[in-house]
């Protein structure tokens, strides 16, 4: 669904990418973790074009978007939906014009139409007695859970989440986990989660790719991570300060 | 033992760090770099504008708001500050046509044909460089910074035909209706000026005469552009912010700066083209 070949990237002198290989398949719950700054959510951002790797080439159902024009990446953002990291809704528009927007920009829906299908998504992530209310007048969780569902309007066959989980109480963070395993499992959604939360990734995982210095360390499931005897995963997967990983 | 003579090496020569006249050289010619790529970025948002202003999306409400935004809530500030330049303006061409001559029967005239002609504009989009051209560069840099202007793209809306036109098209109307408004306050203190320093009648001051239609083609073609280039250089600015708040405060320093700029650049260009197309109107 998803293939990562070969990525590096680079920030001027800083390599921030090096050599990544890896792929996501349709329905698969993969999660990328690793240290803050090891490049994870430039990672996923290669893939809806926001950046552009320097070497190496993108796949998204075998179809090469590395080269991509950015009109071309309409089509990819359409079937590639993503949930930013602090929500990143529109602070001028209510939560249900929020969700309305991509329905009207992508599907050329009128706006009575939009705003009748946004509600429908609302309702489905539960927040659906926010509609009228704006961003800025909501909690992180339900700001979250609205960006989730505009996200899930066009209903993409990939989300990208950038850290879903972070800031959220741990009640908001297990309700986002378990709607991030029914897409999975209802609607064969792939989801590429870029987290920190062990909680996160040892509950709903299907596979889990660890970057550390700009390079694939580890492939594998949960089992894997937990079994693994490499120090560094070891040390990270526990949360302990002392050890041999380098931030 | 000799002195070595000055074309001499010395046997022994300190390592010296690099001459510092080479980094200012390189920090200068960075500073060059990144004004042409501003400028060629904030052409190409004028042309992206121009395009989605004939193709783009239609809500009038967005460019309402924006007009409302950009007009209705610089109005107080910029006549204020034009009530105050027209007085002082007044006075000091006052203080000043005396020592040559005694009649100042012109100066009412003298001083609408400059407003309307140049600095009713000039003066206006100056201070609109400052509150307008700062608002959008931080509106604008805190969406790039929060990826809220990745967040539209996601969402198949361009942001220039989102943010930037709606901003364009109410700052070329919006800076044509200030002018007229805080000129005509500027007159008005002049006016109020001319008779309490020097006695002049306000119906003697009150003079068209010397105001044709190139004096108001020039102030028009200066509103409608730097009613263009106020938007699109601070809209360049915010886009380009990264690095969090510190990035939107340079962004924010950069439009007022670049705004500013170009008003005067701008200024000269279109007082130039026209004084090569029509002479100076002495005739």
């Amino acid at each position: 669904m998803i293939a990562f070949r070969g990525i590096s990237k680079a920030f001027g002198e800083r390599r921030i990418l090096d050599d990544v290989s890896f792929e996501a398949e349709r329905g698969e719950i993969l999660f990328v973790i690793g240290a803050s700054g090891v490049g994870k959510s430039v990672l996923i951002k290669q893939v809806v074009g926001f950046i552009r790797p320097d070497r190496g080439r993108i796949l998204v159902d075998g179809e090469d978007v590395t080269d991509f024009e950015e009109r071309d990446f309409a089509r990819i953002r359409k079937r590639c939906a993503m949930v930013f990291q602090h929500a990143t809704l529109f602070d001028a528009m209510t939560c249900v014009e929020n969700v309305a927007l991509p329905l009207a920009k992508h599907r050329r829906l009128d706006q009575r139409q939009a705003l009748s299908e946004a509600r429908a998504l609302l309702a489905r992530v539960h927040v659906e007695a926010f509609a009228e209310r704006y961003p800025g007048e909501l909690g992180d969780g339900l700001r979250k859970r609205v960006a989730i569902a505009r996200a899930l309007s066009l209903e993409p066959e990939v989300i990208l989440f950038d850290e879903p989980t972070t800031g959220l109480d741990p009640v908001n963070a297990r309700r986002v986990d378990r709607l991030i395993a029914e897409l999975s499992e209802k609607a064969r959604v792939t989801s590429l989660v870029v987290s920190h939360d062990l909680t996160s990734i040892f509950t709903i995982a299907h596979r889990i790719v660890m970057l550390y210095k700009g390079k694939v360390r580890l492939i594998g499931s949960p089992e894997d991570f937990r079994q693994s005897t490499d120090a560094v995963v070891r040390q990270f997967v526990r949360g302990e300060a002392q050890g041999p990983f380098e931030t | 033992m000799t002195d070595p003579g000055p074309d001499e090496p010395l046997e022994h020569e300190p390592s010296l760090p690099p001459p510092p006249r080479r980094a200012e050289l390189g920090r200068l010619g960075e500073a060059a770099i990144a004004s042409i790529l501003a400028a060629r970025d904030t052409y190409g948002l004028f042309v992206r504008s121009l395009y989605y202003t004939v193709r783009g999306r239609r809500e009038p409400g967005a460019v309402v708001r924006q007009m409302y935004e950009i007009g209705n809530r610089s109005l107080v500030f910029v006549c204020i500050v034009m009530g105050f330049i027209g007085m002082i303006l007044v006075y000091q061409g006052g203080l000043q046509t005396k020592r040559v001559v005694p009649d100042l029967s012109q100066l009412g005239a003298t001083f609408l044909e400059v407003l309307v002609r140049d600095l009713g504009a000039s003066i206006c989009a100056l201070m609109l460089a400052t509150r307008v051209g700062a608002g959008i560069a931080a509106e604008l840099g805190s969406m790039a910074v929060t990826e809220q202007l990745d967040a539209l793209r996601l969402c198949a809306a361009d942001p220039v035909d989102y943010l930037v036109k709606p901003r364009f098209l109410a700052s070329v109307v919006m800076v044509l209706v200030l002018t007229v408004i805080s000129s005509s306050a500027a007159y008005a203190t002049g006016m109020f000026g001319a008779q309490l320093f020097f006695g002049i009648n306000p119906r003697t001051f009150v003079n068209f005469a010397l105001v044709d239609a190139v004096d108001v083609a020039t102030g028009l073609t200066k509103c409608i552009a730097y009613g263009a280039a106020i938007p699109l250089i601070s809209a360049q600015a915010g886009f380009a912010a990264t690095r969090g708040s510190e990035g939107v405060g340079t962004a924010t320093t950069h439009a007022v700066v670049r705004s500013s700029l170009a008003v005067i650049a701008l200024d000269f260009l279109i007082s130039g083209a026209f004084w090569v197309a029509f002479g100076d109107g002495s005739e």
